[in-house]
């Protein structure tokens, strides 16, 4: 549940994934991309040689019509196995995830654990994982040796979560996704918070406060 | 958890008291003098800020986390200590998260650790439970199968005996009958003798001389004993007889109280001084049994009782009672006798084991009871301490 008080309302949102699948990627371009009403640095805690050890960090804001400020925290976890502990207590109080897959043939294993790990950790940390708001993105889909989309759309086709193919690099997807996941969110908390009736925000008000482009 | 490393943190978080008094003085002395740094809430950490004063805010992430606060500095001024401050703060954010984190992420190692502690402990308490109940399951089977065997053992001894027994009694009753007979009729001869006592002359001289009076007399006393040996030897064919239940005689329906009264009759014709009897027999519901078995067996447990009392030499009690349950009905018959020594319990129930001299017994009272018992589909057991005496416990199954 996202925390709340009588002028802030605050989701966080986390990057899950593999390692090196793009999640800091993810989180570097939606802060270039996005030019919402309130917007953070990327605060990057630590890494070696470029990988995250602890986590990365993207606020972004805007104000409802009502006055009440939307937060988001957009989180990455470090995806390296090694950081199950840390990954965990990244995922915790979650409002919604985005996996991040590698597209690359190669990485299918690590994408189906990192996945599995996904699932087992939502549990540890107390989230509902079956009406948890979540987006799956595969990632890299311009590598030569990058899973066709058509294979990966037919091997997810009994999952209920939306599916996005990126470029992290490029920017293409980014964008898509975090709408995704913020349709997602608003359906889910949007009644129980009554962004709507209280707050005067509707779904795509609410998208479009976020997802604000830079000009 | 509102303490978690992705809190919003305040400012009096980021930074503590003595490093406002590091940096308050530092800026103060840079801006001129008029210094005051408060955080959003409009508390105070350094300095006394004034409501006309310029101020620069805070921002870590999107709102402002405290201000800035001078009356006198140039604004360009005042935003050079804002952008200092911030990159302290931006260290010390840094470097509270990744600590909090840090010890998050040990905790949660540390859960995952003690969960995986806890299922190996698990699994090692159910491996021993598991050894442990196999261990006591082949003890227990073993015992079964020894006490089978035993059981087996002690079936075909007892089997044996009996045709031995039966055997035995049949071949001993035969010429008994023609002894007791002979001795019947040669009672009847030497008072035939006797005649010859009244006899005159020659004959009633030689008869002084050989003292025939005497042997007259002792002749009839002889034959009294050996009439008395013979029924003894009877009597023990009997009770042979009677264990190797050659003499089969037909079920019927009885009160088991009854026959308690009638074996209690028999042995109380010949009841030593200083016995008692004392009854507490409940109503009972009448079994098919044999009756004649049932006599003997009751009798065989008074008689040792009677004699367990005679043993100890002193006054004693036979106590007697009886009671009945859905299942079945439980006969004790209890003696303040001498009692029996663990290892006399042990043999007890052995055909011919006796503690009386020879000529006392012949060892077959209870192993001839367990056999009726054991016919009637019931259990006899004895729990006795020497010199305080022996309860004898008998249990018949009722048919449901």
């Amino acid at each position: 549940m996202p925390e709340s008080d009588a002028r802030h309302l605050t989701f966080k949102l986390v990057y899950y994934g593999p390692a090196q699948s793009g999640k800091t990627t993810n989180l570097l371009r939606l802060h270039d991309l996005l030019a919402p009403e309130l917007k953070g640095e990327v605060m990057t805690m630590e890494t070696k040689d470029d990988r995250t050890l602890f986590f990365d960090l993207l606020p972004l804001g805007f104000r409802a019509p009502s006055g009440l400020l939307i937060k988001f925290r957009l989180f990455t976890v470090p995806g390296q196995v090694a950081h199950d502990g840390t990954r965990k207590a990244v995922l915790s109080r979650a409002d919604g995830v985005v996996f991040v897959a590698d597209a690359d043939r190669a990485q299918e294993t690590n994408n189906g654990e990192s996945f599995q790990s996904l699932a087992a950790n939502c549990a540890r940390v107390g989230l509902d994982f079956d009406h948890l708001p979540l987006v799956v993105q595969f990632n890299k889909c311009d590598l030569p040796n990058a899973v066709p989309e058509a294979e990966i759309r037919d091997r997810w086709s009994a999952a209920p979560w939306p599916l996005v193919f990126a470029v992290a690099l490029t920017g293409q997807g980014i964008e898509l996704t975090f709408e995704h996941l913020l349709r997602t969110v608003y359906r889910n908390f949007g009644q129980k918070l009554e962004l709507q009736a209280k707050h005067g925000l509707s779904e795509d008000a609410f998208v479009a406060g976020a997802l604000r482009k830079a000009a | 958890m509102t303490l978690g490393f992705d809190r919003e943190w305040q400012l009096g978080e980021l930074l503590d008291t003595s490093s406002h008094e590091k940096i308050g003085p530092a800026l103060s002395e840079l801006l001129g003098g008029d210094f005051a740094i408060t955080d959003d809430a409009g508390k105070t950490f350094w300095g006394q800020p004034s409501p006309d004063a310029r101020r620069e805010a805070l921002i870590l992430e999107l709102e402002p986390i405290g201000y800035l606060l001078s009356r006198s500095a140039p604004a360009s001024a005042l935003m050079a200590a804002r952008n200092l401050m911030l990159v302290l703060l931006r260290a010390q954010i840094r470097f509270k998260m990744a600590s909090t984190l840090h010890l998050e992420s040990v905790a949660e190692d540390f859960e995952s650790l003690k969960r995986e502690h806890a299922r190996l402990s698990e699994s090692e308490t159910r491996y021993k439970t598991l050894s442990t109940e196999l261990d006591a399951r082949v003890k227990k089977q073993v015992g079964e199968l020894e006490e089978r065997q035993q059981m087996l053992y002690e079936a075909e001894k007892l089997a044996s005996v009996g045709q031995l027994a039966a055997g035995m009694a049949h071949e001993i009753n035969n010429p008994l009958g023609f002894v007791r007979s002979n001795l019947s009729t040669f009672e009847k001869y030497v008072g035939k003798f006797a005649e010859m006592k009244n006899a005159q002359g020659a004959a009633a001289a030689s008869w002084q001389a050989l003292d025939l009076d005497f042997i007259l007399e002792d002749s009839i006393d002889l034959l009294h004993d050996s009439a008395k040996g013979m029924e003894r030897i009877a009597r023990i064919v009997a009770d042979l007889k009677a264990f190797s239940n050659v003499d089969r005689a037909s079920e019927e329906y009885a009160d088991l109280n009854n026959c308690l009264h009638e074996a209690v009759s028999m042995v109380q014709t010949q009841l030593p001084a200083g016995i008692n009897f004392r009854f507490d027999l409940l109503p009972l519901p009448s079994i098919v049994c044999l009756p004649g078995h049932i006599n003997q067996l009751f009798f065989n447990v008074i008689r040792n009782a009677i004699l367990a009392i005679k043993d100890a030499g002193r006054p004693g009690e036979v106590k007697i009672s009886s009671e009945a349950d859905d299942e079945g009905i439980l006969v004790r018959i209890h003696d303040t006798g001498v009692g029996m020594t663990k290892e006399q319990l042990e043999h007890a129930f052995e055909p011919f084991y006796t503690t009386r001299p020879v000529g006392g017994g012949v060892g077959l009272g209870l192993a001839t009871a367990r056999n009726v018992i054991q016919a009637h589909s019931g259990r006899i057991s004895l729990d006795s301490q020497p010199d305080v005496g022996t309860t004898v416990t008998m249990y018949f199954p009722t048919p449901s």
